[in-house]
């Protein structure tokens, strides 16, 4: 086990020695093509994660969907190696066969039922449904089946289809024009951006509507206004196509066109068609890896609802799932003042069950109540009914006209907000349905459902082994490891996590609900006591709630049992399914990625460790180094500046740095940590200890202090403003450090690497275990091997990474030599209370600087 | 007091005779020209309630044409409506007394927005 001497040592004489300028160019390479690749893998696990949701309730879905995900999701699988390649240095290219292998799988699903580009370019709404999602959009698809489904009344109207589209801009030959525009345009520079985004727009609200499109759209129209006595207004309603439209941040770019009479229906037609090249629309797709040709605009032509009263209506809290509740928000004129927030508007909250009467009234000022009893009992009972339907809480907009009829005008999944505030109990929500008030509630649903069990908290390897079946899967952190217990589990509660996260998309292949980001999980969660997890609603109950676990039957997705169904259904065989999940197993390995999500994982783990190890695999020029200028340190330690790691007023010349001069986040906060607290020198060591480290000596010659080089007894940083890589040899021990602090949270990182001492096996055995104690207590992921280990902290914030930093600092210093003393279990006892007495000292000290 | 008109000044004749039917059809009184030297002479002989402003003129730069509709009427609302975004022209345009600036396309609802905007200002 001396991998790690040799990696060490040909890290001071193996390498080319690199010139400072070369360093700095590599490590600049390496941060980029790193950061590339994170974004590349977010990407790739958002887009499953919509994948897999699309078979829930809620969305319908087409093959343009199916085809257009899976190219994205190819497309960043592949940017994920190529990155990792360079990375690597050329390695890893052996991932290109699998990669191949699984895509092809995929593309034979997919050619199973190819996207008809032929087609009607106009469909009635009496025709509209889930069916015609490929024709007439998400939008369009779900006012289709509001109206021929469910049977509520709908403005008439028609819809202008994806092949519409598709004809109009083939009838120009604009594709080719608006590609060669958008090639190589910089998404970061805005005045481009909006210049050629402009600019396409323009193309296209210019370009003249095939003669037989615009007849079709005219004719259709004269139908609209027979029987109409006044002009006829209509509003055009974007409804895109390909696109994830359930995306937040996405919502509301297309715009809808209110009022338009018949000579500018052409025109409000091709500039909603032209708003697929918004700038924000652009980057977008660009950066999803979405090709701009899978997105097609469908345009809603709706007669205008000349509306008395108009809003919006949510069938639950948006912020509680099971409200007993439906939310209404009604405002006088247009439903439009009431989306944008323009008019003062009036909520009520009406019961879900008939009567459905109203439970609460609020008005922004003293209007007069614009909504009858009646009419929102009218209103409540749709919200029930679309909820039921579309299987999942409906964000709808209504209009009454002048005459008081009823019209909905859009229903689509309610959004709920990225993260539930913990909010006082409601007491409508409570009392109504009788549900205890929760233990825990907030985070992020990581994967729908109840699920209810013991609680058994993971925090090491060796909680992973106890896992009992049919148990409460709580953890901090929700770690790609412990995606072998979602087996066992009934449910998973993490303190932290996002829904993209690996646990997240495997959670919800497995079918268990999962919470991420509740806060005081660990605290507030007992080992062995018994709750139930609603995670569709970001609640924790104490004990068996037995009428949320009844509520928790799957509802099925509109599109269930379809052709399209099925290929999503089979597509994703190829894509979720999770094989790799240890990268400490010999199947770790590019040949056994059997999926597209093994693939993610398999660069994503590979990457961090080639950062990792960047400090190992370069050699330097010794004159880079400049050495630190400091009073009663125990040993040398050096510099080494890889970017902005000096003020700018440093000298390059000169041969000593001060801390002064040091900008290093990260190097700052270790150095906090080893001069926090003097060193005590070393512990007394009894004469067994004393004899134990003799007799190593002579067996193992790396040890031998005639051997060492000059250079090993020096200690380096490498470091830039936000990263540092730390190796450190002090006595007989080795250690590395390496942090990075980013702007995103996936590239924060702190690791750790530990190895040798010069003391027997038992007592070097004693210390790591030690220190693995002291790091887990931290919150460190801890993997021990032999006498060496690893521990590493990912994804956290600054701050909290600081902290660490601080205190593997100081662990740095003060653990020199115990291994001498590690046989006496009373002595390691009270070195290990100084150590965690040190350290709560140290982590309740304000950082200084 | 004479009605509150817009004049619409831009290079692309379909933009300029679209937006001005549309315009009339919302009830706003409007007018357009395709050139900065028919700007200037439309804004002399007549006062406009809103003057929205292209930047990429035939004849003349459209920040030119902004200072010389100033000084011709010091008191004229000027929006500068552009495919070429630029923020230091932009803030050129701004300080030189433009009273907003639009990128192209812009949503037809939200301009009658700013003319709405414009015109409750307006003396």
């Amino acid at each position: 086990m001396t991998f790690f001497v040799d990696r060490l040592t040909s890290f001071f004489h193996g390498k080319p020695r690199l010139t400072p300028a070369e360093l700095q160019a590599a490590f600049r390479g390496h941060y980029k093509e790193f950061r590339a690749l994170l974004t590349a893998n977010n990407n790739a696990l958002e887009l499953m994660a919509e994948m897999e949701q699309a078979l829930g309730p809620g969305h319908p879905f087409g093959m343009t969907f199916v085809r257009g995900n899976c190219t994205a999701l190819s497309v960043n699988i592949y940017k994920m190696i190529q990155h990792l390649t360079r990375l690597a240095d050329g390695r890893y290219a052996e991932l290109d066969q699998p990669f191949r292998a699984i895509t092809k799988q995929l593309e034979q699903v997919i050619a199973s039922r190819s996207v008809s580009t032929e087609g009607t370019t106009i469909l009635a709404m009496n025709e509209v449904d889930a069916s015609t999602v490929d024709q007439v959009g998400e939008k369009m698809a779900n006012l289709g089946e509001v109206r021929n489904r469910v049977g509520l009344r709908t403005p008439d109207g028609f819809v202008i289809t994806a092949s519409a589209a598709r004809k109009f801009i083939e009838a120009n030959d604009l594709q080719v024009e608006i590609n060669r525009r958008l090639k190589g345009l910089d998404l970061d520079n805005l005045e481009a951006l909006y210049t050629v985004s402009a600019g396409i727009q323009s193309l296209i609200s210019t370009a003249p509507l095939p003669a037989e499109l615009e007849e079709a759209i005219l004719a259709h129209h004269r139908q609209l206004e027979t029987g109409s006595e006044t002009e006829l207004l209509v509003a055009l309603r974007s409804s895109a196509l390909g696109e994830d439209s359930s995306n937040v941040s996405f919502a509301g770019q297309y715009r809808t066109q209110l009022n338009v009479s018949r000579e500018f229906v052409g025109q409000a037609y091709k500039e909603i068609v032209a708003g697929k090249y918004k700038s924000q629309a652009i980057v977008y797709r660009q950066q999803r890896g979405f090709r701009h040709q899978d997105v097609q605009m469908c345009v809603g032509c709706l007669h205008m609802v000349d509306g008395a009263v108009s809003g919006v209506m949510y069938s639950r809290a948006p912020d509680d799932p099971r409200s007993p509740f439906v939310i209404i928000q009604a405002a006088p004129g247009l439903a439009s003042t009431v989306v944008d927030g323009s008019a003062a508007s009036e909520q009520f909250r009406v019961s879900r069950t008939a009567p459905h009467a109203i439970l609460h009234r609020q008005a922004a000022t003293a209007q007069s109540q614009s909504l009858t009893e009646a009419q929102a009992a009218e209103l409540g009972a749709i919200g029930v009914r679309l909820e039921e339907h579309f299987g999942t809480p409906q964000d709808v907009e209504w209009s009454i006209d002048q005459a008081g009829l009823l019209y909905i005008l859009q229903s689509r999944p309610l959004g709920r907000p990225a993260s539930v505030e913990p909010q006082e109990p409601d007491e409508h929500s409570t009392t109504a349905d009788s549900l205890p008030s929760p233990l825990l509630r907030g985070g992020v649903c990581a994967s729908r459902g109840v699920g209810s069990g013991p609680v058994f908290t993971v925090r090491s390897s060796l909680d992973l082994l106890r896992f009992p079946k049919g148990a409460v899967l709580v953890i901090e952190t929700p770690y790609p490891d412990w995606a072998s217990l979602l087996n066992r589990a009934v449910a998973v509660v993490s303190e932290t996590g996002q829904m993209a996260a690996h646990l997240a998309t495997v959670a919800r292949e497995f079918g268990i609900p999962a919470i991420f980001g509740m806060n005081q999980a660990l605290a507030t969660l007992k080992n062995g006591s018994l709750v139930t997890v609603d995670a569709t609603a970001g609640k924790v109950y104490a004990g068996r709630v037995e009428p949320l676990l009844a509520l928790a039957a799957p509802k099925p997705n509109l599109m269930a049992g379809s052709p399209v169904y099925k290929i999503l259904t089979e597509a994703l065989v190829h894509i979720t399914p999770l094989n790799l999940t240890d990268p400490t197993s010999p199947f770790f390995r590019p040949e056994a990625c059997q999926t597209l999500h093994d693939l993610t994982r398999f660069c994503h783990e590979k990457a961090v460790v080639e950062m990792f190890t960047f400090g190992e695999r370069y050699g330097f020029n010794d004159k880079a180094a400049k050495q630190l200028v400091v009073e009663n340190s125990p040993a040398q330690w050096w510099v080494i500046d890889l970017d902005d790691g000096f003020t700018p007023d440093f000298n390059p010349e000169s041969r000593y740095v001060h801390l002064g001069h040091i900008t290093s986040v990260p190097m700052q906060a270790i150095w906090q940590g080893m001069m926090a607290f003097p060193w005590g020198g070393p512990p007394p060591v009894s004469l067994g200890g004393l004899g134990s480290i003799i007799f190593q000596s002579t067996r193992n010659p790396s040890l031998d202090p005639a051997v060492r080089s000059a250079m090993a007894a020096k200690n380096y940083f490498l470091i830039s403003k936000n990263f540092c890589n730390l190796s450190v040899r002090l006595g007989y021990h080795f250690a590395l450090v390496e942090a990075n602090l980013g702007e995103f949270l996936t590239e924060n990182y702190v690791s750790f690497q530990f190895k040798g001492g010069a003391a027997d096996q038992n007592r070097r055995l004693l210390r790591i275990r030690l220190i693995s104690e002291i790091l887990s207590e931290f919150g460190f992921r801890v993997e021990q091997k032999v006498d060496a280990m690893t521990a590493r902290i990912e994804k956290k914030p600054g701050p909290y990474l600081l902290e660490r930093l601080r205190v593997l600092g100081y662990l740095l210093i003060h653990t020199r030599q115990i291994d001498m003393v590690m046989a006496d279990e009373g002595m390691a006892a009270s070195y290990q209370q100084k150590i965690m007495a040190d350290l709560h000292t140290l982590m309740d000290t304000p950082t200084e600087g | 007091m004479s009605e509150f008109s817009i004049l619409v000044v831009d290079d692309e004749e379909e933009f300029v005779a679209t937006l001005v039917q549309r315009l009339r059809k919302r009830g706003w009184a409007s007018e357009g020209v395709l050139s900065g030297n028919a700007a200037i002479a439309r804004v002399t002989a007549s006062d406009f309630g809103v003057i929205l402003l292209d930047m990429r003129l035939p004849d003349m730069d459209g920040g030119q044409v902004l200072q010389e509709i100033k000084k011709i009427r010091p008191a004229s609302r000027v929006v500068i409506l552009t495919g070429h975004a630029s923020a230091s022209e932009g803030e050129e345009g701004i300080k030189n007394g433009a009273f907003d600036y639009l990128l192209k396309p812009v949503e037809f609802e939200t301009l009658l927005e700013k003319l709405q905007a414009a015109k409750n200002c307006s003396p």
